[in-house]
């Protein structure tokens, strides 16, 4: 039991963070609900799959895990999070200076406003990709999708994206980077 | 988006093509400024997909790890509980299911030896005064000496009880020849209910072999009197066969002998005519005297007795 134990501590901790980012930038932000989700996953790892699934896999069956669970919130009522996850940044502590958080928050706020565009299987494409790098077989093993999907969801989204980005300010001026 | 290599650009930086394609792929970036321009505005989106900073804290982190773990520990622990809840309720089933069969068959059995019993102990009218008086427990009669071999009566107030070994939880059976049939000792022990019929018909065998031979044939009433103990036999004969069945069953070898010897003797007894002959009673009596029945009897029941005591 300890072993076991110590096993899933050592993947929570490793991906914990990391799902609740793809889950928080799926569901557009929302932070309380996908830190319970990914939560959720964990548990549901451990209850149904762990021991039985391989190590390697226990990564792709969380996300997988995950995503069926945000698209299931999709369909419910958001106003209750959407008030909690207010409160929330307000009540946020302030590791850096205001200047520093500011841009962050902004930075985040312009990146889930952009991804909120995309239908969520590319949206979900193009994070597992861009967040968790993981490779076109592997995301289409998460998605349950072929790879090809996979390569025409990730260009799509990028395609809209850019276009999106470009008609506001110009990506590149925007984001500042890159170059 | 006119360039046919659009579509491979996010393969390329995506590390998706192979080494050939891919070389094919740097080498038209080189001449080709909208797909030069189209990959660094993916690898721009990808900084600022990549930049996106969660708002999960550690202590939110670590709290979530304590109620998995919690949730899980609970989980197993609850399953456990239920298993062995499972288990348990099976078992004690069939314990229940056991018990009431064993308790119904043990009333049956009960109730089939109390009709026995009140058989065995319907209200003798033996004659009282042709019974020995050994009946009360002060007197500490020996029926017959124990290693006495075949003497003629038993002799009452012998005054040789002290001397007599103490009968132990488990009659020790001597026969009047030694080294025969009773020297084994019984290594399976009957049931109380059994012993306590086995002493009430040792007792019962004894007060009728007593009054059997005190009975005066050129008396009057001989025929009255005969007439009692050959019914009382017939009784005893059948509740002799049962109760040796039940010792031989129960593999008690002394019980069981005893009981063999006194079968024939309550046969003889309840096969007598109305008027017996002389010869044919003297003849029965001899045997329950050269036997020693009698005293058998009576050391079985008051062992019996004791060890049920």
């Amino acid at each position: 039991m300890a072993s076991e134990d110590e096993e899933f501590t050592m993947l929570f901790q490793d991906f914990y963070p990391s799902l609740c980012r793809f889950l928080e930038c799926l569901l557009g932000g929302r932070a309380p609900l996908a830190q319970d989700l990914a939560q959720e996953s964990f548990l549901q790892l451990h209850r149904t799959a762990w021991g039985t699934l391989p190590v390697g896999e226990a990564r792709f069956w969380l996300y997988r895990v995950a995503r069926n669970l945000a698209i299931n919130e999709f369909r419910k009522s958001n106003t209750r999070y959407r008030l909690f996850d207010r409160v929330v940044e307000v009540m946020r502590p302030r590791a850096r200076n205001p200047e520093q958080e500011y841009e962050a928050q902004e930075r985040n706020a312009m990146v889930l406003e952009m991804l909120q565009t995309l239908p969520e299987d590319q949206r979900a494409a193009l994070l597992l990709r861009e967040q968790e790098q993981l490779s076109y077989r592997e995301i289409g093993q998460v998605l349950n999708i072929s790879e090809s999907k996979v390569k025409v969801d990730i260009f799509r989204a990028r395609a809209s994206l850019r276009e999106r980005w470009s008609k506001l300010s110009g990506l590149s001026r925007v984001v500042g980077i890159g170059n | 988006m006119n360039c046919s290599f659009t579509e491979k650009i996010s393969l390329l930086i995506d590390g998706e093509l192979s080494p050939v394609e891919a070389r094919e792929v740097e080498r038209h970036l080189l001449t080709c400024g909208e797909c030069e321009l189209l990959r660094a505005d993916f690898l721009n989106l990808r900084s600022q997909i990549t930049s996106f900073e969660t708002s999960l804290q550690p202590k939110v982190q670590n709290r979530a790890l304590k109620q998995i773990l919690a949730r899980r520990r609970r989980a197993a622990v609850g399953g456990l509980q239920w298993n062995f809840g499972t288990q348990a309720l099976a078992f004690a089933t069939l314990l229940i299911v056991a018990a009431v069969i064993g308790f119904v068959a043990y009333q049956q059995s009960n109730q089939r030896e109390r009709k026995e019993v009140a058989v065995v102990q319907t209200p003798s009218p033996a004659p009282a005064a042709t019974v020995e008086p050994a009946r009360s427990p002060e007197v500490k009669e020996s029926p017959e000496p124990v290693n006495g071999g075949t003497k003629s009566e038993p002799a009452p107030n012998k005054g040789n009880e002290e001397k007599s070994p103490r009968p132990t939880k488990r009659p020790i059976v001597r026969e009047p020849k030694p080294g025969e049939q009773f020297a084994a000792i019984p290594d399976r022990v009957r049931s109380a209910d059994a012993e306590t019929m086995t002493a009430i018909h040792f007792e019962t065998s004894e007060r009728l072999l007593l009054a059997f031979k005190n009975v005066r044939l050129n008396e009057p009433s001989a025929a009255q009197e005969v007439s009692y103990e050959r019914k009382r036999a017939k009784q005893l004969v059948y509740q002799n066969m049962l109760l040796k069945r039940e010792a031989d069953a129960a593999g008690d070898v002394q019980v069981s002998s005893l009981l063999e010897n006194l079968e024939p003797i309550l046969i003889d007894i309840a096969n007598l005519p109305d008027q017996p002959d002389e010869d044919t009673v003297r003849a029965i009596r001899e045997r329950v005297e050269r036997k020693n029945i009698v005293g058998l009897l009576r050391v079985n029941s008051t062992a019996l007795a004791r060890a049920l005591d």
